[in-house]
């Protein structure tokens, strides 16, 4: 590969490029969807190809591949060096790049159940299993999605800086959607489980995940609409993680952070309760995000965002770190080769309190307890909301009632001392497989858009 | 090789490895485009994926594979692989065949030669005149994301039942999203965006809208909780509805009994002063084409007339299960993993959503209110619940409406409501339709929502 790659780097150098990155990928995905119990299809699929990224007169330009072959990843840098220089004439302020140390490395997976090494079969049986199990659980449990993907990607990156890293990365994703009715009340429930490797079905069984899943549609088929207006809240393990990563993650990416987002200017400045700490790390060797190195080269490392309250410090790439003066922190990550790394997320999580749960409802009147998500969204102005699933009334310090369909929160007033961890999916224009979580964690006060009074 | 060509050498291969019934599609996307970030042009790619996938069929099991090494030796392979992985899967007791041979739509306005001929240079010409327009309507706005994309895609699909189609199209599209900031107030991301088939760039009116609707949005004041009137605006009703009726129009969850609209056909589901079609031949429209991604012609389907539910939609598979014709909206692509089109089976996708436009003018549709809010985006509408059609979105941007005129902009405001429920209290709909993703439709008053406010 390097025989291939660095040739097609010093043509970069010779055209004016000052920096240039040849992203090469072979992956092997197999894709398996169950819907009510049929298979949709086996996909069974490999594909090939180089995202290429150069910087020329201070400008970016990005081309892409299918082919691995010298003289075709020379043509796609051409074109990007073209691109950039159009660009680059009417640059105010150009782009420039965080210094990092080269590396050369070989990063091979160590899993303990590698998906390629798994029949077809055991995999179809495992959704089956969830299937069935669902169906099994409760009458009122009328229809089941299982969606299973393994992507195994081999990445060659390498860049005019001399960095040359071969890593391997795997993603085992399970996601479920589940249906129930009663007297023509209809709910569903979403469930997300993830590993890298196939031992995800040893930690987190079928049945397991089809219990999971499952008691929540049967919750939410009981559940009351919520009052709306501000409530106290506790805030599940499941829904703290998308907290961390709607409310705060999305507006520390230094991008959306220089783009103009509510926390433009604010670093060193508090911004959250003093209970607050969060932190986004690709260390977290269970998550989504553990990575060793990001799609720049630059290496996996904890990055802490909010500590007691105080904004300490943003995700970078290494284009924003150069420009803010900082340190690049290894964010910079890309769907696959056909589109260029930006900053993503990697584990986001809070750091755990000293509560237990009962003590964190102790003094709650009435609130609620948010468990379940279905999604989230962020803007630049700070707004984010939270879309919850499942909850449940709290009545002087005593869960209660299940609820349905929250939405926003605010205001930490203490956090739980039980950690937690959940896989997922973030977009971004491209889809990064993420993890967040943390404890549950009490807020003061939260909008939550019911319809009851 | 034509992709044709490449497509019946697939079908052949699979064939010949034991498939029953066997499919090939080739999907090609090439683009370039110029992004602003910030306030600058800096950054510009050039795109070209293309790809072929191999469906095939025996005894009811499928398998799928796809390759986007385009020569004859890696096709033979991704269509063996594809034999293989059916054999690996079990039967689909739902599944009947491929589609069949059938005339296909001439449709219009959907290629234009002069998009594939915009240099690069022309690109950032439009990012540039999008930024300086901007500042000069508001020196506190910055453009903070947007910028040109052209491009175009060609499809072709063969299967073992005689289809044989292929299609082409090209796009131009300028976007950009604006934010404000005073001394006491951020905006939100304000975005405005237009995108055409053929080649119209209008970067100019692109840059005034997402400006001055940033620019209003900086005089905040207080909002109202209550009932009320609500005059949405094509993208806050293309958000709320597509992740609640647009799901409950499909033949799959209809059959699968999660759409609220199941033995509804035939009654009355919204106002009488609504009509709603799925266009797929609509004269220059995003999603216009003469076939579908799995050779079934494009049609325009009347889902609700004068308020009357009329059809779901269908692909291939759902519609042979529940002995219906296919409505041509297989699509494929997306999803939860987000892939490239030629990485996924077929599944029913909408095309151009159409709402039937009303005759009120702006200033009409302003009467109506006389105290109420005006929505122009929502946040979180993909946090809706299909099933039951309720939603819970954050606005933003959103103005509050007096006298039948706007008055200040709001924060910290929601809509809690349900879709279903608001479609059968539409009470005026506007003359002016624009297109928002699949949505083709003007601006509606709502005649009751629920808004919170802090």
């Amino acid at each position: 590969m390097k025989k291939t790659l660095v040739p097609v780097l010093d043509k970069a150098k010779s055209l004016g490029a000052t920096y240039a990155e040849i992203r090469a990928q072979k992956n092997n995905n197999t894709i398996i969807n169950l819907i009510d119990g049929q298979i949709e299809a086996v996909t069974m699929a490999s594909e090939t190809g180089a995202g290429i990224r150069v910087l020329a007169s201070g400008a970016w330009g990005f081309s892409t591949n299918n082919s691995l072959k010298q003289t075709d990843l020379e043509k796609s840098i051409r074109s990007a060096v073209k691109m950039a220089k159009a660009m680059g004439k009417s640059i105010r302020e150009p782009v420039k790049l965080a210094e990092i140390k080269p590396v050369e490395d070989k990063v091979k997976l160590k899993l303990k159940k590698d998906p390629k090494d798994i029949d077809i079969s055991t995999k179809i049986n495992n959704l089956t299993t969830i299937n069935k199990a669902c169906l099994n659980f409760e009458k009122r449990i009328k229809s089941v999605t299982v969606r299973y993907a393994d992507l195994a990607t081999d990445q060659t990156l390498a860049t005019t800086d001399g960095t040359f890293i071969e890593q391997q990365k795997t993603v085992v994703w399970n996601y479920c959607w589940v249906t129930g009715k009663n007297n023509g009340i209809m709910a569903s429930a979403r469930d997300e489980a993830g590993n890298h490797g196939y031992e995800l079905y040893d930690i987190d069984p079928p049945e397991k995940i089809a219990q999971r899943v499952s008691k929540k549609v049967i919750q939410q088929l009981e559940a009351k609409t919520p009052k709306s207006g501000e409530h106290p809240a506790i805030i599940g393990t499941d829904i703290v993680g998308v907290l961390a990563h709607e409310a705060l993650g999305h507006i520390c990416e230094a991008d959306l952070t220089l783009a103009g987002s509510a926390l433009m200017g604010k670093l060193g400045q508090k911004i959250a309760s003093e209970k607050v700490t969060i932190h986004d790390t690709a260390l977290l060797k269970e998550g989504f995000g553990a990575i060793k190195y990001d799609d720049e080269g630059v290496q996996g490392q904890k990055t802490t965002l909010i500590k007691k309250g105080v904004l300490v410090g943003l995700m970078h790439n290494r284009e924003t770190a150069a420009k803010m003066n900082m340190k690049p922190t290894g964010n910079a990550r890309a769907q696959d080769f056909r589109v260029p790394p930006i900053i993503r997320m990697r584990n986001t999580c809070f750091e755990q309190g000293n509560y237990s749960f009962d003590e964190l409802m102790e003094d709650i009147k009435f609130g609620y307890y948010l468990e379940a998500f279905r999604g989230g969204q962020a803007n630049l102005d700070g707004t984010f909301t939270v879309g919850v699933q499942s909850a449940f009334e709290i009545v002087k310090g005593k869960l209660g009632q299940p609820v349905r369909n929250l939405e926003t929160l605010r205001q930490v007033d203490a956090c739980g001392r039980e950690p937690g961890l959940a896989m997922g999916r973030c977009g971004k224009g491209q889809l990064m497989f993420v993890s967040s979580g943390g404890p549950p964690v009490r807020v003061k006060k939260m909008l939550i858009g019911g319809t009851e009074k | 090789m034509t992709y044709i060509e490449f497509c019946r050498k697939a079908v052949k291969t699979a064939q010949k490895a034991g498939a029953k019934e066997a499919e090939a599609f080739v999907f090609d996307t090439r683009s370039t485009s110029v992004e602003i970030e910030r306030g600058e042009i800096k950054t510009s790619s050039n795109i070209t994926d293309v790809g072929l996938a191999v469906r095939a069929i025996s005894n009811g099991k499928i398998g799928f594979a796809y390759t986007n090494a385009l020569n004859r030796e890696e096709i033979e392979k991704t269509a063996k692989k594809a034999v293989s992985a059916s054999t690996a899967s079990l039967k689909d007791k739902n599944w009947r065949r491929l589609p069949e041979k059938k005339r296909y739509p001439t449709v219009k306005n959907t290629y234009d030669k002069r998009i594939l001929e915009v240099t690069s240079d022309k690109a950032v010409e439009f990012c540039q005149k999008m930024i300086t327009v901007s500042a000069d309507v508001d020196k506190r706005v910055l453009a903070a994301f947007g910028g040109t994309e052209l491009s175009s895609q060609e499809g072709a699909c063969v299967n073992s039942n005689g289809v044989e189609v292929q299609d082409k199209g090209t796009f131009l599209v300028c976007y950009l999203g604006t934010m404000a900031r005073s001394e006491s107030q951020v905006s939100p991301v304000c975005s405005s965006f237009k995108a055409t088939r053929t080649y119209k760039p209008e970067p100019e009116w692109v840059a005034k809208e997402a400006a001055r609707l940033a620019a209003d949005a900086l005089n905040v004041g207080k909002g109202e909780a209550g009932k009320f009137p609500v005059l949405l605006d094509p993208q806050a009703l293309q958000a709320i509805l597509t992740y609640t009726f647009i799901q409950s129009i499909r033949g799959d969850i209809v059959h699968r009994g999660r759409s609220i609209f199941k033995d509804k056909t035939g009654k009355k589901i919204a106002s009488t002063n609504i009509s709603i079609y799925d266009d797929g031949t609509l004269a220059g429209g995003l999603y216009t084409g003469k076939t579908d991604m799995e050779g079934v012609p494009r049609q325009r389907t009347p889902i609700i007339e004068d308020g009357v539910l009329r059809k779901f939609i269908y692909d291939n598979y759902w519609a042979r299960l529940d002995k219906k014709e296919s409505t041509g909206n297989a699509g494929r692509g997306g999803g939860k993993l987000n892939l490239p089109a030629y990485c996924t089976v077929p599944s029913i996708t909408p095309t151009n959503i159409v709402l039937k436009p009303g005759t009120a003018s702006e200033q009409e549709l302003l009467k109506e209110i006389r105290k109420g809010y005006y929505v122009r985006s929502v946040q979180g509408a993909h946090q809706s619940n299909p099933e039951t059609g309720d939603f819970s979105v954050a606005l933003a941007p959103a103005w509050k409406i007096e006298k039948g005129e706007i008055k200040h902009a709001v924060k910290g405001t929601m809509i809690a409501g349900n879709a279903y429920q608001m479609l059968q209290k539409i009470s005026l709909i506007g003359k002016d339709a624009r297109q928002v993703g699949n949505f083709i439709a003007p601006k509606v008053v709502a005649s009751e929502l629920n808004i919170i406010s802090k």
